[in-house]
């Protein structure tokens, strides 16, 4: 019998898909966009983030266990079907190749300012294929090795106590926000990944426990990073984190022990797993949409394609600043993926569902 | 061994002719005739063959593999005390087997058994007594506290070994057979209601599926049967003691014993499994908790440090504090090899001494160990080869990697660690955190008789943390192993 995806696994997944390098800068974000206090927000954006899971949930309710491209595919011809496909091909493989080459970057940025940075990306590249091609029982399984390998390092904000001044918190509240809107949707796409949750319904257990499950994922992902914003926010003034690219590096680079400083460089290093999980998602997602449209295609191959075309990609934008414009569209783009397909897949299901009472 | 001197005694004389091994042991329709027997055991002067002509009684043995009391007993006493008309009544007697397969027959004279032939009809007599060492304390599984027995080569020694410790009709043998020439005996060990039948069925098919003339030790044949021959992890645990095989037996788990080795593998196993001591158990639950721990960190150490040093030596010399720096430049300054080099260089030595004092008796083996550790590293900083504080690096490691209880889990970890160094060298702390990642992925992968092998982190089981990570108070483990899927899940309440 093929293993089923404990809810336990499921949150990890959701956790570890969600966080990635954008934590690095999420501070900043929140204070140029959203203004003082900014990091309150992201309890805003947490509940809608749930209000998407909800709809997520209903989708999982109605569709009694079938897989998203089954119900697309029953109701839909194939004229429409194929250009959707297409989309959210393109959208997730970008995503999983623009994540990727963002890591790289910052590390070069960081370490290595000589190193091409298309070797790295090759390497990061290669270990996604690899796991890709294991199956998302086994993602899931080495989600959760790679979560706790990282998940300790907030224990490092620890150091931070002693030096955190409520005065830096300031009594304001969105004061000097910019691009509420725009700024906000940035911010948001941080919080992507859960609804990748649309494609494991074939893959979990039959029950209420995963949709908690995502939840609790979410919820993991909103605690970790209000607890680096507001670490950051009561660290530094106001100004200083609106200056600086990626504060929580920086903030990083303080810790101090005898044998050993600047440990930024060993934690970002750890944020490859993370970076990693979310890379091997959204390609994976990809593979299984494309694996509907040539279903007798070798799923090693398809997945080493899908990754290749990803790295050819990737060659394209040069430096950082251009990724992450790249990576600000995209995000766009999948939080219309986010919301738009399950209120999509509802309405064909609830048509469906009319359809069938009324014969 | 004692000869009557009313009995002919001869043995076959060499005359080496080259000879079929297949068609000679594969013959199974010839019927077992002395003839047939003895031409079958052509050229194989350890044989002895006897006649009693007043009996018209002819027997055929391996001296070396019969047990002289048990013979003389149930063989030379019967026949020497009876006419010739009282032999049809004696050979009614149970210990006499009647055989009617010559392959059968074949087979069981080399198992130690006596053949008896007395005109058409063959008999056999188990009186096998195989000459084996007497049990001693494991030499690579040494304990301070608890039992100090452990197996040997004799396989039915090694399960009244565990019999004694399991005084239960539930343990239940299955014997099976490896080898298409050495023929040994596999014997397969597990509690009835305590194991998942699904991973019996498993393991015994996976057996009898092997092909290959020969299987000398169990660690030659968990790879036969593991599920990924081609990992560098070992898939199946292995042990040499006794207490250990009766641990994983009550936890659900099946035991492996193959005749001929010492080595007894248990199945289905966790990576975790591979730092825990049986010892652990012995000692109160705070300081076998501590042990567990730090074998853990052991392996954290054995598998970074020295790729730290060459990371952060090659790349981030920011990450050392500004009293540390000076010490380290200053030990590097004399050193002209990249540090790269100076890790692979030093770790390479590390191996060979290493090797070299397991080859060699103990006593030089000894010697090995100053020589290379105290004089080779001596000269090797005083000549400018390498620095003070990687000799400490490189020594940390290889020392944290022998706190690993399991051999072969070490031995494996210790050749991970030179990919990492290499990884290390090539992209610094990225290049470790690839390397850690390739790890993962890779044992993510793994399972252990179709049960995951990372378990209990994933497939997470936060009550197995409690016997796996730590070794928690009696009263707090309860439960079986999740691994195991026993349908006994609780070792408490068998009682009522």
């Amino acid at each position: 019998m093929k293993e089923k995806l404990y809810p336990f696994h499921v949150s990890l997944l959701v956790y570890m898909i969600q966080t990635g390098v954008i934590i690095f800068s999420l501070p900043r974000l929140l204070a140029q966009h959203m203004g003082y206090n900014g990091w309150i927000t992201l309890f805003a954006y947490t509940g809608v983030v749930m209000l998407n899971i909800y709809l997520i949930s209903l989708v999982y309710r109605l569709s009694n266990g079938k897989s998203i491209f089954q119900i697309i595919e029953q109701a839909l011809p194939k004229v429409i079907v194929l250009p959707l496909y297409f989309i959210l091909v393109s959208v997730w493989t970008m995503l999983g190749c623009l994540v990727a080459k963002q890591y790289v970057f910052i590390f070069q940025a960081f370490v290595f300012p000589t190193t091409h940075p298309m070797f790295m990306k090759f390497l990061v590249d290669v270990l996604a294929y690899l796991l890709i091609i294991k199956g998302i029982y086994n993602i899931s399984k080495a989600a959760t090795s790679f979560f706790w390998l990282v998940i300790w390092t907030l224990l490092l904000l620890l150091f931070f106590v002693k030096n955190f001044q409520w005065v830096n918190l300031t009594p304001f509240f969105f004061q000097e926000s910019t691009d509420f809107f725009l700024g906000g949707l940035s911010i948001f796409s941080s919080f992507l990944g859960y609804e990748l949750a649309l494609l494991l319904f074939p893959y979990v257990e039959k029950n209420k426990s995963f949709i908690k499950a995502v939840h609790i994922g979410n919820l993991l992902t909103a605690i970790t990073y209000i607890t680096v914003s507001l670490t950051c926010f009561g660290f530094y003034s106001f100004n200083q984190l609106q200056g600086m690219k990626y504060p929580v590096i920086d903030l990083l680079a303080q810790i101090k022990f005898p044998f050993v400083e600047r440990v930024d460089n060993i934690i970002f290093s750890l944020f490859l797993f993370t970076t990693l999980i979310t890379i091997v998602a959204y390609i994976w997602a990809a593979k299984e949409t494309v694996h509907r449209v040539i279903p007798r295609a070798n799923s090693k191959w398809l997945a080493g394609t899908i990754v290749g075309i990803a790295f050819a990609v990737a060659w394209i934008p040069d430096v950082l600043n251009e990724v992450e414009l790249w990576i600000k569209y995209l995000g766009y783009m999948e939080i219309g993926i986010a919301f738009g397909l399950p209120l999509f897949l509802l309405i064909i299901l609830l048509l469906s569902k009319g359809g069938k009472k009324h014969v | 061994m004692k000869k009557s001197p009313d009995v002919n005694h001869s043995t076959y004389a060499n005359s080496i002719e080259p000879n079929d091994i297949s068609s000679s042991e594969q013959e199974d329709t010839v019927p077992p005739t002395l003839g047939h027997t003895l031409d079958n055991f052509k050229d194989c002067v350890d044989l002895v063959y006897r006649t009693f002509p007043e009996l018209h009684v002819s027997i055929v043995y391996f001296e070396h593999l019969i047990g002289n009391d048990e013979f003389t007993r149930d063989v030379i006493e019967p026949l020497t005390h009876i006419q010739q008309y009282q032999a049809q009544e004696l050979f009614k007697r149970s210990q006499f087997r009647p055989i009617t397969d010559s392959k059968e027959l074949i087979k069981g004279i080399l198992n130690g058994e006596v053949a008896i032939f007395h005109y058409a009809n063959v008999y056999l007599v188990n009186v096998s007594k195989p000459k084996s060492r007497s049990i001693q304390q494991s030499e690579t599984e040494t304990i301070i506290t608890g039992p100090h027995d452990s197996f040997i080569e004799t396989a039915t020694t090694n399960i009244s070994l565990i019999r004694k410790r399991v005084k239960s009709s539930h343990l239940k043998v299955l014997k099976l057979q490896v080898g298409e020439i050495t023929k040994n005996d596999v014997y397969i060990l597990y509690i009835d209601g305590l194991v998942n039948m699904d991973y019996v069925k498993e393991l015994v098919k996976r057996i009898e599926l092997i092909e290959v003339d020969a299987v000398h030790d169990g660690n030659m044949l968990i790879q036969y049967i593991d599920d990924y021959p081609n990992s560098l992890f070992p898939l199946f645990s292995t042990t040499e003691r006794t207490d250990a095989a009766v641990s994983k037996l009550v936890a659900g788990r099946i035991v492996g014993i193959l005749d001929g080795s010492p080595s007894v593998f248990t199945a289905p196993s966790s990576f975790f499994e591979f730092f825990a001591s049986p010892d652990d158990y012995y000692q109160r639950w705070l300081l076998g908790s501590s042990l567990r721990i730090l074998r853990f960190l052991a392996l954290v150490i054995t598998l970074s440090f020295t790729a730290l040093y060459v990371s952060i030596t090659t790349f981030h010399y920011e990450m050392i504090p500004e009293s540390l720096l000076l010490i380290i430049t200053e030990s590097r300054s004399r050193v002209p090899f990249p540090p790269l080099y100076e890790a692979l260089l030093m770790e390479l030595t590390i191996e060979l001494l290493r090797e070299a004092g397991a080859r060699l008796p103990t006593k030089i083996g000894q010697t090995i160990g100053i020589v290379g550790g105290i004089v080779i590293g001596q000269a090797a900083v005083q000549a400018g080869f390498t620095s003070n504080i990687l000799i400490i690096a490189v020594a940390s490691s290889a020392i944290a990697s022998f706190v690993i209880p399991s051999y072969v889990m070490s031995a494996s970890i210790r050749l991970i660690r030179f990919g990492l160094i290499i990884m290390a060298g090539i992209l610094g702390d990225l290049g470790i955190a690839i390397g850690i990642a390739y790890i993962v992925i890779h044992l993510s992968g793994l399972t252990s008789l179709t049960s995951s092998y990372m378990t209990p982190v994933s497939p997470f089981n936060f009550k197995d943390w409690r016997d796996m990570f730590i070794r928690a108070p009696f009263w707090a483990m309860r439960g079986r192993p999740s691994q195991s899927k026993s349908p006994n899940k609780l070792k408490t309440g068998m009682k009522k």
